[in-house]
């Protein structure tokens, strides 16, 4: 971190006119029609925005769960165009932590096996394994918890120990699909606040979500409409319903300022080896 | 993933709804189950036919009388009557020949033992019967040379025969039975050889060639010449020399065929153990089959399972799982349960081998070559019925898996 005054750091998250194009029968529905974006390390984003705007396909490109129809999509410097499956899986592993609506833990596992489960892909032997996951847990406030069946947990702790799964693998980013969409307004509260705190403390947060304390919390705002960002500023204040918004503070399809893509970058710098690799 | 790790896994999810586990499992347990039992009784069966036909007397060649060929169709042996006392004697002077018993067989005898009677089967022969055919003598001797140079009436009985009179092996002797109505007395009982059916050794009647010839056929030949060898590995050689003997005595011109037949107790041995070998591996094809269902069963669950388990493959794709690692998870759950079958149906094919060998009175126990096929095929079913809904689960959209309700 040295040298961040002589070498600007590369956005971790870059795309670059990218569209995602579905086969619907015989026509095509594009669901992002020509997308740019940065992010930087450390950045808190949401990203808003209609149901069926795109923002979901949107998030799922960010998290290499999908790859773009057109565009090229850098992750860490990396044309995410030159990986392959297997590298992608790494990626997603080592440098992606995922947050969904619906929790998404794996019921007949322990809060404590499902929060360690990112573990075993990256394969890190049973008891360090273990030992970080409970750390993680501990991070979210549910040691006690640790051997509950996701089923005998309340919406509110199953989203932390989602989070506390997010977490085990020291992510560059975490991506968080609507993660309070579920919640009663308590459980919103502290799941919100326990994200707050993890982005104050170096974490990069790529959020999709209606929350408004979200948007409003959210360094930058990537607003997304029938396929465009139409907006990647700051959240207005006043924000609350897309009816109410004012136009773009960047014109669709201008690639964000400020960004300088060095010619040489790595998943290396990242970390990026799987343990069990031949 | 880890292969331990797939294991660990597998176990806890298997151990979820132990209910199905154990329906699923049950398909390979009966297979398995069948495959070790079938293959038990089926080799005990062989074993014991085997030791039956061999306990009707070692190095032993039977010279049946007739099997002419007529238009193409070979009558059965013994149909036409060409064999006599005389060429019996003849036969016991070649070398290698131990011992020769010419056989006058009448079937469907009826025997009466004061009021109860029973049908059975009658050979007139001479005292080297015994040793021909094996037998030992329960109580009382068997026939003399004295008795056939005779013709007396008298008679030596198979231990069933005695029970189907109603006597014992003790009352019988010296008792006076009648023989389609000609009266004998019963001078010995022979050992029970063991056996069942329409040629079973035990159930049969002896008596001396000339009383039987003079009082019940009035026929001079025989159906059958018992010649037992002196060394089993001269059989070839003496087979050509009753034929050379036969066929000069028989008057055969060198065109016709043999008026007689010979078959040695190995033939008679490789033909029951081949038709016993042939149900065997035929009742092991109906096991086998069983197993295959019971892969198919395997094959339903784990596409069930997959089809169950879309988000959670969707979020261990999401996490980092890599296809072969999806692959791999529920492969090992398909084998694993598999496996449990095939252990489970180890143990319960031992215990109805058992059960079944005690049933039918057959020496049947559980063969290691047997337990191993079946241990190997079920291993077998477990993979090829895992691979394709593995497959099928490492093939999902992360997006539509994740998105999927």
């Amino acid at each position: 971190m040295a040298d961040q005054t002589v070498v600007p750091e590369p956005p971790l998250i870059e795309g670059r006119g990218i569209t995602r194009l579905y086969s619907m029968g015989d026509s095509q529905v594009a669901a992002l029609r020509g997308v740019d974006f940065a992010i930087r390390m450390g950045e808190n984003v949401a990203i808003i925005g209609p149901s069926g705007s795109g923002k979901s396909t949107l998030l799922h490109i960010l998290g290499l769960l999908d790859r773009p129809t057109t565009g090229t999509y850098l992750f860490a410097g990396v044309d995410t165009d030159t990986l392959d499956d297997d590298r992608l899986a790494l990626l997603r592993n080592r440098a992606i932590g995922f947050i969904f609506q619906s929790f998404n833990l794996v019921s007949g596992e322990s809060a404590l096996e499902n929060v360690a489960a990112p573990l075993v892909y990256a394969g890190v032997k049973r008891k360090e394994r273990l030992e970080r996951a409970e750390e993680s847990l501990a991070r979210v406030g549910l040691s006690d918890r640790a051997h509950h069946d996701p089923s005998q947990l309340s919406g509110g702790q199953r989203q932390r120990v989602a989070i506390a799964r997010a977490l085990v693998t020291r992510p560059a980013v975490i991506l968080a699909d609507e993660p309070t969409g579920n919640l009663d307004s308590r459980s919103s509260a502290d799941v919100f606040s326990l994200l707050q705190e993890l982005q104050a403390e170096g974490l990069t947060l790529v959020t999709i979500t209606h929350d408004q304390r979200i948007a409003d919390r959210a360094v930058r705002v990537l607003r997304v409409e029938d396929g465009i960002l139409v907006e990647h500023g700051a959240p207005a204040p006043t924000y609350l319903d897309g009816a109410e918004l004012q136009g773009p503070t960047t014109a669709p399809g201008t690639p964000p300022t400020g960004v300088v893509v060095p010619a040489q970058s790595g998943l290396a710098s990242l970390g990026l080896t799987r343990e069990d690799e031949q | 993933m880890s292969f331990v790790e797939a294991l660990r896994l597998a176990l806890r999810r298997l151990g979820t709804n132990p209910l199905r586990t154990a329906l699923t499992t049950l398909g390979v347990v009966i297979g398995v189950a069948s495959l070790v039992a079938l293959i038990g009784v089926g080799e005990g069966t062989q074993t014991a036919i085997t030791n039956q036909i061999a306990g009707l007397g070692t190095n032993l060649l039977s010279v049946n009388a007739g099997s002419s060929v007529v238009g193409g169709v070979r009558g059965a042996a013994g149909s036409a009557s060409t064999l006599t006392t005389a060429d019996a004697a003849a036969i016991a002077t070649l070398p290698g020949v131990a011992a020769v018993a010419p056989e006058m067989a009448v079937s469907n005898v009826v025997v009466v033992n004061g009021r109860t009677n029973s049908t059975t089967s009658l050979t007139g022969t001479t005292p080297s019967e015994a040793s021909v055919r094996n037998y030992q003598i329960q109580t009382g001797t068997y026939l003399t040379d004295l008795s056939v140079t005779k013709g007396l009436r008298v008679a030596v009985l198979g231990p069933t025969t005695v029970t189907d009179l109603n006597a014992t092996p003790t009352s019988i002797i010296g008792q006076t039975i009648t023989v389609n109505g000609i009266p004998f007395s019963v001078i010995g009982v022979t050992q029970p050889k063991g056996g069942s059916g329409f040629t079973n050794p035990d159930d049969v009647v002896f008596a001396p060639i000339s009383a039987v010839q003079s009082r019940l056929t009035g026929a001079s030949t025989l159906r059958t010449i018992g010649v037992s060898l002196q060394d089993p590995s001269q059989l070839a050689y003496v087979e050509s020399e009753i034929t050379s003997l036969l066929r000069y005595r028989h008057n055969l011109a060198s065109s016709a065929s043999d008026d007689f037949t010979m078959v040695s107790q190995d033939q008679l041995l490789s033909v029951a153990s081949t038709t016993t070998a042939t149900i065997r591996n035929f009742l092991i094809g109906i096991a086998a089959i069983a197993l295959v269902v019971g892969g198919i069963g395997i094959a339903n669950t784990m596409l069930v399972s997959v089809r169950e388990r879309v988000r959670e493959i969707g979020t261990r794709k999401a996490i980092g799982a890599r296809r072969r690692d999806i692959t791999r998870q529920f492969l090992v759950e398909a084998v694993i349960v598999t496996l449990g079958g095939a252990v489970v149906g180890v143990l319960l094919g031992i215990a109805v081998t058992g059960l079944v060998g005690s049933a039918v009175n057959v020496p049947a126990s559980p063969t290691l070559s047997g337990i191993a096929l079946a241990f190997v095929s079920a291993l077998l079913v477990g993979v090829v019925a895992g691979y394709w809904p593995a497959r099928q689960a490492s093939r999902l959209d992360p997006v539509e898996a994740l998105r999927y309700e």
